[in-house]
């Protein structure tokens, strides 16, 4: 069940199907170019200044796995 | 309990809201949320979010067929966008994304992405509004796309071509700012940025076409999960490495002084020495540039919160927090000039700084190279800049640069022909105006300098 509590946008709704098509271009570009630049050693995505890690979460760092799976 | 206890900033979603009991922050859910609830705790996502330092920790402590009531880890002091420094707004954007892209992978979604789900605790940016996580359905859009993209990458886009001040503005969009405005102040050439042409000119154009049209017709949008992960993933590598157009180089930031190494350690010794004295655990630096000398104090502090008016000064502050995981330090952008003042419905749903710090209770507060600033910059008279400090905390300790420091002789001569008009900005006048809201305890010249530091506690009101 979903509370419309906030109007999220009809133009903001359908064009979410243009836009994904576009970043999966570019997310696609982007791991060939990784690859390329891998081949020939000169990844330096791992910047030592940089702060921010990867958006993607790894379950295998919690320390105490959750007991509520049951 | 009752409902008048209810928050100001809590009403705008019906699934429950938050209240405040014995001066705990706690949240109450209705029926209707039940489902998501009960779905969020037994699947353990819950706790795999608190572990993963994505959301605020809570538990729950009450359970009826009417309601459930969870409190949450407290947050000693809370900050809001327009606070938040270029790299702070950068981590709290990052954060939704990153929340949402592991809700999805476990089936569910946030349901909205206001910056105010966000505040910083313990060195980390953390999502605190809990009844923000609802079930995904299969090939639904993301509902808060467009506000993710109002609240988080148009501000953050303007302030790389407009500079980090554009982030102050926010106070007056508090529910984001609008996509035409964002759209038009951006410079004709990003769109020639598929990125930001897609994400705000396209979205911009779209809505205004379909702003007429009935809501229900969001049914025929769908979405595979694959596309909304292919957004997120998208928004996530842009954001990150944002940079602003005016950005300064990292380190060496506190460089810019007048002072001599011999100086700045006698200065950082007399501060210590005092904080220690007092035992303070609570500190609020009103000035702090990038935290230099809160960090050199020695003894235990629970919470440093450290304001300064220049978002460079801040962003390297956080990124010294980032870097050492600091977590008794809350950097902060404030001028304490024109402070954040009370937003909102019935100007009660964002508080003024003031009203925060008093809550907050400082032990004591740092000025130090601010008042020259406060009263030849701002032209605010000794008695006002007194009024405020006394205002806010306990103790003070202040620094005061005489009239022939070069920073302060510099600040005079702009006064051209008025700086006749600044003769009460004196010694004598300094101690004798803040002597009428404090008593001075300590007085110590810091050798090598035009400076002196001043160590006072607020006198009782009459």
């Amino acid at each position: 069940m979903h509370f419309l509590y906030f109007d999220a946008g009809l133009g903001a709704m359908l064009i979410q199907a243009i836009v994904a098509a576009v970043a999966g271009i570019a997310l696609f570009y982007k791991s060939i170019k990784f690859k390329i630049r891998s081949i020939f050693g000169l990844d330096k995505n791992a910047s030592e200044n940089e702060v921010f890690d990867d958006i993607n979460i790894d379950d295998s760092k919690i320390e105490n796995p959750s007991k509520d799976d049951n | 309990m009752t409902t008048n206890s209810r928050h100001a900033s809590s009403y705008r979603d019906p699934s429950g809201h938050v209240y405040i009991e014995n001066n705990l922050i706690k949240r109450i859910i209705f029926p209707s949320y039940f489902p998501q609830y009960e779905a969020l705790k037994s699947s353990g996502f819950f706790e795999k979010a608190f572990q993963h330092k994505l959301l605020i920790p809570h538990e729950e402590t009450e359970r009826s067929a009417t309601q459930i009531c969870i409190q949450p880890e407290q947050i000693p002091f809370i900050t809001y966008p327009y606070e938040w420094s270029f790299q702070q707004y950068k981590e709290a954007a990052l954060l939704t994304l990153k929340l949402q892209k592991y809700a999805l992978q476990n089936d569910f979604s946030l349901k909205d992405a206001t910056a105010y789900n966000i505040a910083f605790h313990n060195g980390n940016a953390i999502f605190i509004d809990t009844l923000s996580l609802d079930f995904y359905q299969e090939n639904t859009p993301w509902r808060a796309y467009k506000q993710f993209v109002t609240h988080f990458l148009g501000p953050l886009v303007l302030a790389k071509y407009h500079g980090a001040e554009f982030l102050k503005t926010m106070s007056n969009f508090i529910d984001g700012v609008p996509l035409k405005m964002i759209a038009s102040l951006l410079p004709k050439t990003t769109k020639l940025n598929p990125f930001l042409y897609t994400n705000i000119h396209l979205l911009a154009k779209y809505e205004n076409k379909h702003q007429e049209e009935d809501v229900k017709a969001s049914k025929q949008a769908s979405l595979s999960k694959k596309g909304l992960f292919n957004i997120i993933d998208n928004l996530y590598n842009y954001i990150k490495k944002l940079q602003l157009n005016e950005q300064s180089e990292w380190g060496n930031y506190y460089q810019k002084t007048n002072y001599s190494d011999n100086a700045f350690s006698l200065k950082s010794n007399i501060i210590n020495e005092w904080i220690q004295s007092l035992h303070a655990k609570k500190v609020i630096d009103v000035g702090g540039n990038d935290g230099t000398f809160v960090r050199q104090i020695t003894s235990d502090i629970e919470l440093a919160l450290v304001g300064d008016i220049d978002n460079n000064a801040v962003d390297q502050n956080h990124y010294a927090v980032k870097k050492d995981k600091e977590t008794n330090m809350l950097p902060f952008v404030i001028d304490l000039l024109n402070p954040s003042a009370a937003i909102g419905f019935q100007n009660t749903e964002r508080f003024s700084f003031v009203q925060r710090v008093q809550e907050f209770k400082p032990d004591v507060t740092l000025a130090l190279a601010l008042i020259h600033h406060l009263s030849l910059t701002g032209n605010v008279p000794f008695e006002n800049s007194a009024a405020f400090f006394a205002a806010i905390s306990e103790h003070l300790i202040i620094e005061f640069p005489k009239r022939n420091d070069s920073y302060a002789t510099r600040l005079l001569n702009a006064k051209a022909e008025f700086k006749d008009q600044f003769g009460h900005y004196n010694l004598e006048d300094f101690e004798r105006t803040y002597s009428e809201y404090f008593e001075l305890i300590d007085k110590k010249e810091i050798t090598d300098s035009e400076r002196v530091l001043y160590l006072f506690k607020k006198k009782d009101v009459k």
